[in-house]
């Protein structure tokens, strides 16, 4: 016991490289493949170090002198999701939520629950991250086990629900797409579409986004991003115009510096990413099956692109009037359209009912996202991705309803605003659900 | 002469990763000298000058003015052959 508490104390960045060399030699992928994805999976997670850490040395004082001067209270920067899956994944829930997710699945086909066969490795990344919270908010393991199970078990089901969406809308047939931002936020989505379909006049609007993305593509281009609110945000810290211009650069920066080094950790879990897949394939293919796959498959479809594109300057706008808000939007701005990707084809593409909706789900998003700060931080600094003094938050997965209330629900932290969530989340679940059993999730007869 | 291969997908973390490293696999069977570059699906704008073809993994249907081939197939394991042609095709 004490090698291992030994190595758990030498960090994530030891620790995921011995499991996962360990890992690959009983998967018998040799020893040097095997080296070679340990230490990738250790670099990845070197390198998110160093890229928090340039997001939070800079923009963090940033935004915490914008926030005094302004009397705004964006002082507390979003890490957005490749911020957070390597907290998740370094976390005590990290590497066990894999073969839990999956045990999960196979019981869930084997007992005829789901048809959705996850191969899909990298996004239970979201399930380890409500364990690791709940884990935090209870310190009770088991609880934290609890989590992943939960959070596993709706996700296979939203699998399920979305497949009439994902079969016609997008067209990835005996695809479906449990996971992530998309998924979960996609049910409020459906009991608002009806709503404007009721309402006279309303439901006659039609924006189609085409053009916008032809016009505007430019600003929704990750560099952009970064560089316009580095600057903005530098302007408003009143730092000094070559200051802000820093700033700007810098940010630009950490926009593209992410994906480059998380995707390192995706790297390293591909031999059991890889072996999960062919073990899952011999067991469960054929037609009465559904692949369940990431949510990156969405954002390809042109008026998601667009909603992407006015939903980054809209969801920092959300975040300054969601009352008692400290969580300034960044890091899950260049990727915004996986909170909205279900909802664009739940409206058929319909981009003014995406708006609607959209905003909403940014809205309680957020909301949740600040009640979040001190558990994520928490999280974050166990892991040793934040230094002390420093705090953080993230929309994806920090803002997720299903995290925020088993969190909130095992610790018995139920005030006012947690009721309300569960109240809302309760209802649009269970409408989307009996949508989902009526087969009307996705019909065409009231179609605009 | 070397080709220039891009890799889309939503946040250039996931599923770009896993299909960059069969299409890597891929290359390296065919003796194939390129170069991969992995993005986000909104920097594929930018990034696409001098490409040979880009692998996306969603469907896109946007035109670039270069090959797009559509890289499911590398994340959920059917019709893999059929995508390897495909690219293999525009490559040779």
């Amino acid at each position: 016991m004490a090698v291992i508490q030994y190595i758990v104390d030498l960090g994530a960045s030891v620790m995921l490289p011995i499991i996962i060399f360990i890992i690959g030699l009983l998967l018998k992928q040799g020893v040097g493949k095997s080296l070679r994805s340990g230490l990738t999976i250790g670099i990845g997670f070197v390198g998110i170090g160093l890229v928090v850490d340039l997001l939070n040395k800079n923009l963090g004082p940033a935004a915490q002198a914008m926030a005094d001067n302004f009397n705004l209270g964006l002082s507390v920067v979003d890490l957005g999701w490749p911020g957070t899956s390597p907290m998740a994944w370094a976390s005590a829930m990290g590497l066990i939520a894999i073969p839990i997710a999956i045990a999960v699945n196979i019981v869930m086909l084997l007992l005829r629950m789901t048809k959705v066969v996850n191969v899909d490795i990298w996004n239970i990344w979201h399930m380890a991250f409500t364990g690791a919270i709940v884990y935090v908010a209870t310190d009770n393991f088991t609880f934290g086990i609890i989590g992943i199970i939960v959070h596993a078990i709706i996700a296979y089901k939203l699998g399920d629900m979305f497949g009439q969406v994902t079969d016609n809308y997008f067209g990835l047939e005996g695809i479906a797409i449990p996971h992530g931002t998309s998924a979960y936020m996609g049910v409020i989505a459906s009991p608002i579409d009806d709503l404007i379909e009721k309402i006279p006049g309303i439901n006659k609007i039609k924006i189609d986004g085409e053009k916008i993305e032809q016009k505007l593509g430019v600003f929704g281009e990750p560099t952009i991003i970064g560089a316009i609110l580095g600057f903005v945000i530098g302007l408003l810290a009143k730092y000094p115009v070559g200051q802000a211009l820093q700033l700007a650069v810098q940010m630009a920066s950490v926009m593209v510096l992410m994906p480059m080094v998380v995707k390192l950790i995706m790297q390293g879990l591909l031999p059991i990413s890889d072996a999960a897949k062919q073990m899952l394939d011999k067991k469960f293919s054929g037609g009465n099956y559904k692949i369940g796959l990431d949510p990156a498959l969405l954002l390809g479809d042109s008026q998601v692109i667009s909603a992407s594109l006015l939903f980054v300057p809209l969801t920092v706008l959300i975040a300054a009037i969601v009352p008692g808000n400290q969580v300034l939007p960044f890091g899950d701005l260049a990727t915004i359209g996986f909170f909205v990707a279900m909802a664009v084809a739940i409206h058929k593409g319909n981009l003014f009912r995406t708006l609607i909706s959209g905003s909403i789900i940014m809205f309680i998003t957020i909301w949740i996202a600040n009640q979040m700060i001190s558990l994520q931080t928490a999280l974050g600094q166990s892991v040793n991705l934040v230094d002390v003094g420093e705090r953080v938050s993230s929309l994806d997965q920090s803002g997720s309803p299903i995290t925020y209330l088993l969190a909130k629900g095992f610790s018995l932290e139920m005030g006012i605003g947690f009721f309300i969530i569960f109240l809302i989340y309760a209802f649009c679940f269970g409408y989307t659900f009996m949508k989902y059993k009526k087969k009307t999730i996705y019909s065409d007869e009231n179609n605009n | 002469m070397k080709k220039k291969i891009i890799v889309a997908c939503g946040g250039a973390v996931a599923t770009s990763t896993v299909a960059a490293e069969k299409i890597r696999e891929l290359l390296k069977k065919e003796n194939i000298d390129a170069e991969i570059i992995q993005c986000r699906m909104n920097e594929l704008e930018s990034k696409k000058d001098g490409a040979d073809l880009i692998v996306t993994t969603a469907r896109v249907t946007k035109d670039f003015g270069v090959p797009v081939v559509h890289g499911v197939a590398f994340i959920s394991g059917v019709n893999v052959q059929k995508t390897e042609q495909q690219i293999l095709d525009i490559l040779k």
